[in-house]
């Protein structure tokens, strides 16, 4: 055998590799999500300008985790859009294959049921499959050393964990009876414990790939310009998420407000360890 | 911007301005936010459910009549599992009687519904009205 020719069977391996991490991680990360009732009656309820905005948002969100992670090294934005297209591909077909061994795909529904659902839950397995290589491959150790991340793919790349972690809990009742149950003593407690826990994930508990200050820079100065942006995308994400889901009703400003704050813990929490991970 | 090393991120110390500008206006939306949450604790106080119904439009359906209304929490506490009951009279007798539980009325807010019912309301007398609550 030929150099070139054992050089492509290998590249064709271990592309064959990335796929099936994929496929895994996509399982893995979005099996909670299939398997939870609301987000199969969302599948047909929810308004398709919503469900088609959701897809849409979703597809720069996977370009810049390609770029940082992808199924290979990707070193061209052309390579990290085909390898964004491969994980969106992996997710509708887990999706699809899942939910129909579930038996939620049945051949009465009509097709713009059957579509819903499967867009719908498309959205966290193509995340989950992107998110394949980083957790279920090697490290990120051997590959990142001295990369500089630009201060807006930061903030994108928490934006992407917070829709994630968004995405799991939005769907359920659980948010909105939590809203209705809290009083505004309890909006300001979680705010604070949001905030604090967003901080001390990153900076001081010191998880490998957590973030360290040089020593001549005050801690506030982090948490000004990372910890409080980082708080406010997850609150963004969590309106994005919750609007998308209708889950507002025509609840007052108030009640709406409270629901964000709720959705806004687990958020800011997928917002930091995307810091971590990532 | 952010320098990644053997695993470690390093923040650097001399950042962009728009780090800066974008960490003092999510301060002031995170204190804004602090400032009107803080202001509910303080104005605002907790009432039991208040609540009433609108009837909004009366319409034929295939099979009869609906009867859609819309439904308002005035207090400041969410009522659950809310039971509105409509009745159709006619002469002083009922002959009619539906009725649809909301999972969750919000505080301050309205959501709405409808009944449906096999005669014409019309030329009859029908009252809607709220008929119980729990705590969510």
């Amino acid at each position: 055998m030929t150099d070139r020719a054992a050089d492509a069977e290998n590249h064709v391996g271990r592309f064959l590799t990335g796929l099936g991490r994929g496929v895994a991680s996509a399982l893995f990360l979005a099996l909670p999500m299939l398997m939870t009732m609301e987000m199969w009656y969302l599948g047909f309820y929810i308004t398709r300008e919503r469900l088609l905005l959701l897809l849409v948002v979703n597809i720069p969100l996977l370009i810049l985790l390609s770029h940082r992670i992808g199924f290979e090294e990707t070193f061209t934005w052309r390579e990290s859009v085909r390898d964004a297209t491969i994980a969106y591909g992996i997710g509708i077909l887990t999706s699809l294959l899942v939910l129909a061994a579930l038996g939620l795909l049945r051949g009465d529904m009509p097709a713009s049921e059957l579509l819903g659902k499967v867009a719908l839950q498309s959205v966290p397995a193509s995340i989950g499959a992107m998110l394949g290589r980083s957790q279920l491959g090697r490290g990120m150790s051997e590959d990142d050393d001295g990369t500089e991340t630009p201060y807006h793919s930061e903030l994108l790349l928490m934006a992407t964990g917070a829709l994630f972690v968004s995405l799991n809990i939005a769907p359920t009742e659980e948010t909105m009876v939590l809203a209705y149950k809290m009083t505004a003593w309890h909006a300001l407690a979680v705010i604070v414990l949001s905030i604090l826990v967003m901080h001390g994930f990153v900076y001081a508990v010191s998880f490998i790939g957590g973030h360290e200050l040089q020593p001549e820079t005050p801690w506030w100065h982090a948490f000004v310009r990372f910890t409080l942006p980082g708080y406010v995308v997850a609150l963004a994400v969590s309106v994005f998420t919750l609007w998308v889901f209708e889950s507002f009703g025509n609840s007052s400003a108030v009640e709406m407000l409270h629901s964000v704050i709720v959705l806004g813990f687990p958020a800011s929490l997928g917002a930091s360890a995307a810091r971590l991970i990532l | 911007m952010t320098r990644s090393e053997k695993g470690r991120h390093h923040e650097r110390h001399d950042p962009h301005w728009v780090e800066w500008l974008t960490g003092i206006l999510s301060a002031i939306l995170v204190i804004g936010m602090l400032g009107w949450i803080g202001w509910e604790t303080v104005t605002r106080e907790a009432t039991p459910p208040d609540l009433t119904v609108r009837v909004l439009t009366t319409e034929r359906t295939t099979a009869g009549y609906r009867v859609a209304f819309d439904i308002y929490n005035t207090a400041t506490t969410t009522a659950a599992a809310v039971t509105v009951v409509g009745r159709l009279a006619e002469g002083g007798r009922v002959i009619e009687e539906n009725h649809v539980i909301f999972d969750y009325v919000a505080a301050e807010s309205k959501s709405a519904g409808a009944l449906l019912f096999e005669n014409d309301p019309a030329g009859r007398t029908l009252d809607i009205r709220p008929a119980g609550y729990t705590e969510p």
